[in-house]
């Protein structure tokens, strides 16, 4: 399906529940509200045949943002659908409960960025060994405040560098 | 003690052991759970600590076998957030390093396959067979291995364009053992025996699980980034997609071989083409790379290779995702292991070329019994082995019967 068609059909679909952006003619950006999340994948999935590729995840301070990636394949371009889900407690609904190729990477993103999503047949950790305790998430970055990003160390201390604001000694500045 | 490990998201299936618990029943398989992040290496983590220009050397050491799939999708998604373009010579460097790399890949899998079904004199032809592929990727990019060739906005060595006849020379020679091999595999009716109708997975279902490469072609599933979103000199050039039906272990096989075909097509054309660029032309300047986002996508050996990065105008991603093909690949194992045997089970999984380890095992729970206990992978090897030693006989009778 044509990129003009897709988006026309997703704006009379969902309204002022997405915005849309294209960033180029091969890349196209839908920000959905939390809401509508998996209406809108399943909408690209099962009404306009997208295939399912995988998910990603970005921290910031309030929150986790959230996109999946839908290329349209015989037309050469993806379709990235994009929520936010707010901290302290980010939660989504799944799309693995639809798409069962979604099952690991929303597994990833619980492990990793503690995004909770709801109805998941099996949210359990994916990569963790099993020593490792159940209430840390790696990738999640606690932030101090509007400048300093804080990453906790295997030891549990922060690392001075980055409360600092400064880049490590010995890294590319 | 419990040891916290701080680590990106990563998906380590590729280069280091993972997991299977197979539920059965008898011999058949009736259930499966696999376990992966046995070496979770936090490589998206450390690319947030590489300069752009940094990174590709990273990320060519996700995998020994896709040392150029990653970091050509690495530079496409930075591409794709500059909006730049890269000199056409490179282009065609590019192609020509990633078809090699798909050749090598596919004949190494051939080998591990053949290895599998008890069929060693495979394992050794196809593994002579894929040295020269090596030797030419040293002509062009200066490695065997972990090839340090890509770059954003080009490529970092020139081709030299007096090994080109030699090149040639080569790929007509591994077109020849390539045909080879092939008709011995299509040929065998042990092989046949032994891999048409296990492992399928069935287009429908590679739809759902988002499969992949050969693992998705081989059931029909028409996926390829090649074609699909073509990047740099695959738009032009002419090749075709092969696609199979049934998706089991021997399509997947087929699509592979033939496969090969397609990669020495492409490159013969490219090196045709690159007659016509400039030599000394392969990069384009990136003077800074801006605030925003891009996906970089390329159909590696064993199926579309995904990154994606972000920008915060910095000289360094702020994020940066890596999806590799057997994340979605190895996720299929869930259904196409189920109903077959427990000697079959090992060449299923391999069947969708994930890199094993030598560590790797295989945990079996007994429904009958409740008992639990650990095939090695030598246990595997056997029971496969066995179990074409056993059609191999019957073959043989039947033969002397009539």
């Amino acid at each position: 399906m044509e990129r003009e068609e897709v988006k026309k059909r997703i704006a009379e679909r969902f309204g002022s529940k997405v915005r849309i952006a294209e960033r180029s003619p091969k890349r196209v950006y839908v920000y959905a509200e939390n809401e509508i999340w998996t209406d809108l994948a399943r909408f690209l999935f099962d009404d306009l045949n997208a295939r399912f590729d995988t998910g990603a995840a970005v921290d910031d301070a309030n929150g986790v943002e959230v996109m999946f990636f839908f290329p349209f394949d015989r037309e050469h371009y993806f379709v990235t659908i994009k929520t936010f889900a707010a901290k302290p407690n980010p939660t989504l609904n799944s799309i693995a409960a639809y798409i069962p190729g979604a099952k690991w990477i929303e597994r990833e993103m619980f492990e990793m960025y503690e995004v909770n999503f709801l109805n998941h047949p099996d949210l359990r950790p994916v990569l963790r060994a099993d020593t490792r305790p159940g209430d840390y998430y790696p990738a999640k970055r606690e932030v101090k405040d509007d400048h300093e990003t804080v990453r906790q160390r295997d030891d549990g201390d922060a690392r001075a560098d980055e409360v600092a604001g400064k880049a490590p000694k010995g890294k590319n500045p | 003690m419990v040891k916290k490990i701080p680590i990106g998201p990563f998906h380590p299936l590729l280069e280091e052991p993972e997991f299977f618990e197979l539920h059965v029943d008898g011999e058949r398989v009736v259930g499966i759970d696999i376990t992966i992040g046995w070496s979770h290496r936090g490589i998206e983590l450390l690319s947030e600590h590489k300069t752009w220009d940094q990174v590709p050397f990273l990320v060519e050491r996700i995998c020994g076998i896709c040392s150029c799939s990653h970091p050509y999708a690495y530079v496409k998604a930075v591409e794709d957030l500059c909006q730049i373009e890269v000199p056409l010579r490179a282009q065609y460097i590019r192609c020509i390093a990633a078809e090699l790399e798909r050749l090598h890949s596919h004949l190494l899998w051939t080998g591990l396959a053949g290895h599998f079904l008890g069929y060693n004199t495979v394992f050794m032809w196809t593994w002579k067979f894929r040295e020269p592929v090596l030797d030419i990727l040293e002509a062009v990019t200066g490695n065997r291995n972990h090839y340090a060739v890509m770059k954003p906005g080009g490529v970092r060595r020139d081709l030299p364009q007096e090994e080109v006849p030699n090149i040639i020379k080569m790929l007509d020679q591994v077109e020849k053992e390539n045909a080879m091999l092939t008709k011995a595999i299509l040929d065998d009716p042990v092989i046949h025996a032994r891999t048409k109708g296990v492992g399928i997975f069935n287009k429908d279902q590679c739809r759902l699980y988002g499969a992949l490469g050969p693992t998705a072609r081989s059931a029909g599933y028409d996926v390829d980034d090649r074609r699909d979103h073509p990047i740099d000199a695959y738009d032009k050039v002419s090749f075709n997609v092969i696609l199979c039906e049934h998706g089991d272990v021997f399509d997947k096989a087929v699509v592979r071989q033939l496969e090969n075909f397609e990669s020495i097509k492409i490159i013969r054309q490219c090196l045709k083409l690159i007659e016509d660029t400039k030599p000394g032309d392969i990069c384009a300047e990136i003077r800074e790379v801006p605030p925003g986002e891009g996906i970089g996508v390329y159909e590696a050996p064993r199926g579309e290779v995904l990154h994606y990065v972000r920008s915060n105008g910095g000289n360094m991603p702020m994020r940066h995702k890596v999806r590799a093909p057997s994340f979605n690949n190895i996720l299929t194992n869930e259904l196409s292991v189920l109903g077959n045997t427990i000697a079959d089970a090992g060449l299923i999984t391999a069947a969708v070329d994930p890199c094993y380890s030598c560590t790797e095992r295989i945990g079996i729970v007994d429904r009958a019994s409740g008992g639990r206990r650990v095939l090695t992978e030598a246990d595997l090897v056997r029971l496969s082995h066995e179990k074409t030693e056993a059609l191999r006989k019957r073959f043989a009778e039947g033969r002397e019967n009539g």
